[in-house]
């Protein structure tokens, strides 16, 4: 395999549906074990893009290419890449441990206490390791996404698409899940694309990052996020970077 | 998944009284089974009681699978009273993830849940049977204070939606009853010519029709498929508002579910289930008609002459005057059951089940309550 081909390839993207066109000319590359972030403001089509890139949506034109195999959209086999959805998706009638044995039977010949000892030893990860039999509906939030991570990572992908994995956590668990994406990411060489607005997050695991914009309908800046924060001219892309309002200055704020 | 088992090993060595473990090949998911087996018997090999060296130098491969088997494998030598030392100067990732696996190696454990028998659960169903019944009566007062309330304070409930659901719950499932109606016509058409031709009196069956089908299977077969219908739609649409935080949301700005969602939409089947009935008891006299045309001699005159002599008032409104029971039984029980669900998706599925083999059990009963009421009144 050619080290040097990038692991996802996206070229002159175009999203929209019907008459309406969400964002156009999107083309990037992920090279394989770097970490990509997609920020933007609510509403500029982070999570839709996402949603293209896995293969659940077509789209209108452009070309999506995930190592070398091309378009997401016919799974046949192992799925080459694991996923977290926004509000873990969880599977609410099974347990935790049901839900992260499922990709494991599924996929792998692995059964029996195996699966047990890998499923608590995920859990463990993410520290959910005493809510294994527990239901989604009981546990919270920022548990269930934490449970999806895990989930997401139970046959050992080479990809991980990871939207908002720290929204919603508390400060602890948020460093804790930031750490396990670096540490995965250095030791294990998965490439992971997180869509994320937390800018601790972004500057501690992201080695590239694209920023969406709804009004310019694509990708207003792209780079290393610390340059972005130090050197960008685009006022949009400082401000996000800095954490400041154009409004909240002009009134007279801090 | 054919895995070559030569690939994946753990030698064994000694090294004074130092033991060394080197395992070698690829030590991933694809291979889980045979690491495992590897790592077991290398355990069996083990006999010095010293310390042991885990040499990482000849894995070709390894992730996060490989790394916890090998986590373990240092866990339990060091139970075991074995001081173990990870020697992977040149291969430092692995050192890394396996020290993560054996980090993050929680001490708390899950409890595991003990089984209960039949005998158990049976005891766990009846034992919750008060507090079904309790919060059951609970929503039938709530239910009963929101008329009241409807009057008094009028903004208390969402009038607004009220078009919108006569619409989805009597306008749009007219064709379905309209339907079903003729077919029920039909079919006690074909029942009274079978029956009454034997006695000569075929002339009966245009009564027959009215009388059965104006009094009782009228209005029990509209509702029954009101119950399947709204029941579930109404059901599942409370169901995914409660469990989506948006009835908790409505509480918290200060309005009363019961009267906000559930009052228009009791109201809504009150109204809509007698003009379905009506509109299907004209389809059903159709439906006799074909019926009797169709394999008897009595021309579709004499048929409809027939009709307008037995048609009577009092026919129509025995049935009739079970319809806004019935349309009110349909939307208690499919809100109640939308009110109470919690938890995911599955309690959404649970509840609207519940909601509509309820609401058409409800129905019968309310129609076999009214008939014996009305034969004991000798109405």
């Amino acid at each position: 395999m050619p080290a040097s081909r990038p692991h996802i390839v996206v070229e002159d993207l175009r999203i929209g549906w019907g008459n309406r066109v969400l964002m156009e000319h999107v083309s990037f590359g992920v090279e394989r074990g770097t970490t990509l972030a997609i920020l933007g403001g609510s509403g500029s089509g982070k999570s839709t893009l996402l949603r293209y890139l896995i293969g659940l949506e077509q789209p209108m034109a452009g070309r999506i290419d995930i190592d070398g195999v091309g378009a997401p959209h016919v799974y046949s086999g192992v799925p080459p890449f694991g996923v977290l959805f926004q509000s873990g998706a969880l599977f609410s009638s099974l347990t935790l441990a049901q839900n992260l044995a499922l990709p494991l039977t599924t996929w792998t010949s692995v059964r029996g206490p195996l699966v047990e000892d890998f499923v608590q030893a995920k859990l463990d990860l993410v520290g959910l390791g005493a809510f294994a039999g527990h239901l989604p509906g009981e546990i919270s939030g920022g548990m269930k996404k934490r449970a999806g991570i895990a989930r997401a990572m139970m046959i050992e992908p080479d990809l991980l698409f990871l939207d908002e994995p720290s929204a919603g956590l508390d400060p602890i668990s948020a460093v804790e899940l930031d750490n396990l994406i670096v540490t995965l990411s250095r030791n294990l060489g998965i490439t992971v694309v997180v869509v994320t607005h937390e800018l601790p997050s972004i500057f501690l695991i992201a080695d590239d990052c694209i920023v969406l914009d709804k009004e310019a309908k694509g990708i207003v800046a792209r780079g290393d996020p610390r340059r972005l924060r130090d050197e960008s001219a685009i006022p949009f892309v400082h401000n996000f970077f800095a954490r400041s309002s154009p409004s909240a200055s002009a009134a007279g704020g801090r | 998944m054919g895995c070559d088992q030569s690939v994946v090993a753990v030698r064994t060595e000694a090294d004074g009284e130092r033991a060394r473990l080197v395992p070698a090949g690829t030590f991933d998911l694809a291979h889980a089974s045979a690491v495992v087996r590897a790592v077991e018997q290398a355990e069996r090999n083990l006999i010095s009681n010293g310390d042991v060296d885990l040499h990482l130098s000849a894995l070709e491969r390894i992730d996060g699978s490989g790394a916890l088997v090998l986590a373990r494998l240092i866990d339990r030598l060091e139970a075991r009273g074995h001081r173990t030392r990870l020697i992977g100067d040149d291969n430092s990732n692995a050192v890394r993830l396996i020290t993560l696996y054996r980090e993050r190696a929680a001490d708390a454990r899950p409890k595991p849940t003990p089984r209960i028998g039949p005998l158990a659960r049976f005891g766990v169903v009846t034992a919750a049977l008060p507090g079904t019944v309790t919060s059951a009566l609970d929503f039938l007062g709530q239910a009963a204070a929101a008329v009241p309330r409807a009057f008094l304070s009028p903004r208390s409930v969402d009038w607004s939606s009220l078009p919108r659901l006569m619409q989805a719950i009597g306008a749009d499932a007219l064709p379905v009853t309209s339907a079903a109606n003729l077919l029920v016509g039909l079919i006690i058409g074909f029942l009274g010519v079978a029956q009454l031709r034997r006695l000569g009196a075929v002339v009966y069956v245009p009564e027959l029709v009215v009388v059965a089908h104006f009094r009782e299977l009228g209005p029990l077969v509209t509702a029954i498929i009101v119950a399947g219908r709204s029941g579930a739609g109404l059901a599942s649409e409370l169901a995914t508002m409660q469990v989506s935080e948006e009835i908790d949301a409505l509480r918290s700005m200060g309005f009363h579910p019961v009267s906000w969602l559930v009052v228009p939409r009791c109201l809504a089947l009150v109204i809509t289930l007698p003009l379905l009935t009506w509109i299907g008891d004209a389809l059903a006299l159709g439906g006799g008609l074909l019926a009797t045309s169709a394999i008897t001699d009595l021309t579709p005159r004499a048929y409809v002459l027939g009709t307008a002599e037995t048609i009577t008032g009092a026919h129509f409104l025995d049935g009739m005057i079970k319809t806004p029971f019935l349309g009110l039984i349909i939307g208690l029980i499919a809100c109640g059951q939308g009110l109470a669900a919690r938890g995911g998706a599955a309690a959404v599925g649970e509840r609207t089940t519940t909601a509509v083999v309820l609401a058409i059990f409800g129905v019968i009963v309310i129609s076999a309550v009214f008939s014996t009421l009305f034969t004991l009144l000798g109405i």
